[in-house]
């Protein structure tokens, strides 16, 4: 399949220039997709690294935040356990951006968090610590979120482009560089017999001459 | 579409890509450290957002230099490797990578894979691959075939 030529008209010089450059073309196109690949893998790569890495942590922090949860509803009655969350953040809010890796527009997630202002010695020092381990996972959470949608977002260009290097680096400069063979060893083929029959004409009209 | 007019317009599409996520003006640490929502616009037009915790890290390793350092960094990737291999060119970006990775100071630096994995975990919106202008220059060697 590889080897396949291309159709031609005619295999005439102008066309053996035209395929030349038209390899050149593609050697070209084929070193630049290569290098945005090489890029965008590495890229997936660490994606998914990510991904799992915060998966893991995300369930870890889960499981010692509830523990703590429980630990401290034990001793701290419902009411100051709710006044607490009310005053402890006055806000929290995420600004959506956006970063660009080899052409790739992926998201970015900032978090914003504003402390309420309160009395830290009206309340347990440990209420203090739970509620910190719940922001930290909330963070966490929205960091995965992020490496999820760039995971699937980089995944789809690599996959694009890793068809356009195939299709390249299988099908179209094999086909070329085969054509431009051929067409090579034609004109050489063709030149070839020129000589030889320039030798014949000139053995013929020495023979004539002789007699 | 001939297959001639096929590859062109490929591959004129893939170098306005190449260079469509270069930023069109680059800014100083300092002046994004002052912005609520420091970013560049990039050739496209695009927004290109840094993480401001990773701007705090950069601003206690360079230090006053911060003024001079400019952002995005620049890492241009080597074609002619095997490897993918990174080379920082710049020298307030090399102080700043080299601090990161903990390797010895050099300009130009240059940055090998599980290293531009760990730079890409620890400042990775303030870095951006850019390829190699030797990529982007006209093949020579059809003239072999």
């Amino acid at each position: 399949m590889s080897q396949q030529m291309l159709r031609l008209a005619r295999p005439t010089k102008i066309e053996f220039i035209r395929l030349r450059r038209r390899l050149a073309t593609a050697r070209r196109l084929h070193r630049v997709l290569r290098d945005r690949l090489l890029i965008l893998t590495q890229e997936l790569v660490a994606l998914y690294r990510e991904v799992v890495e915060h998966r893991l942590r995300i369930h870890e922090e889960i499981v010692k935040c509830e523990r703590e949860l429980i630990r401290v509803s034990s001793y701290v009655a419902p009411w100051t356990f709710e006044e607490f969350s009310n005053i402890r953040v006055k806000s929290f809010s995420v600004v959506v951006g956006s970063r660009i890796v080899a052409g790739v527009k992926l998201p970015l997630l900032e978090h914003e968090v504003i402390e309420g202002r309160y009395d830290p010695t009206a309340y347990p020092i440990t209420l203090k610590e739970v509620s910190e381990c719940y922001e930290d996972l909330v963070k966490r959470i929205i960091r995965l979120a992020e490496t999820e949608i760039s995971l699937l977002e980089v995944g789809r260009e690599v996959q694009k482009v890793k068809r356009k290097v195939n299709a390249l680096e299988n099908l179209i400069i094999p086909r070329l560089r085969a054509t431009i063979k051929y067409l090579r060893m034609k004109f050489e083929e063709r030149e070839r017999e020129d000589k030889i029959r320039r030798k014949r004409i000139k053995q013929i009209l020495s023979r004539k001459a002789r007699i | 579409m001939s297959e001639d007019r096929t590859l062109e317009y490929l591959l004129e599409r893939e170098l306005r890509v190449v260079n469509s996520y270069v930023a069109a003006k680059r800014k100083t640490l300092t002046e994004l450290l002052k912005e609520d929502y420091p970013h560049v616009l990039t050739l496209s037009g695009d927004i290109h957002m840094f993480r401001k915790s990773e701007l705090m890290l950069a601003k206690e390793v360079v230090g006053e230099d911060a003024e001079k350092l400019m952002l995005p960094i620049y890492v241009e990737l080597i074609p002619a490797q095997t490897i993918t291999t990174g080379v920082v060119r710049e020298e307030l970006a090399t102080k700043l990578i080299s601090a990161l990775l903990g390797i010895d100071h050099a300009t130009p630096l240059y940055v090998y894979p599980v290293q531009l994995a760990e730079l890409r975990r620890k400042i990775g919106t303030l870095i951006q691959y850019v390829v190699s202008p030797e990529v982007l220059k006209e093949v020579r060697d059809y003239e072999e075939i």
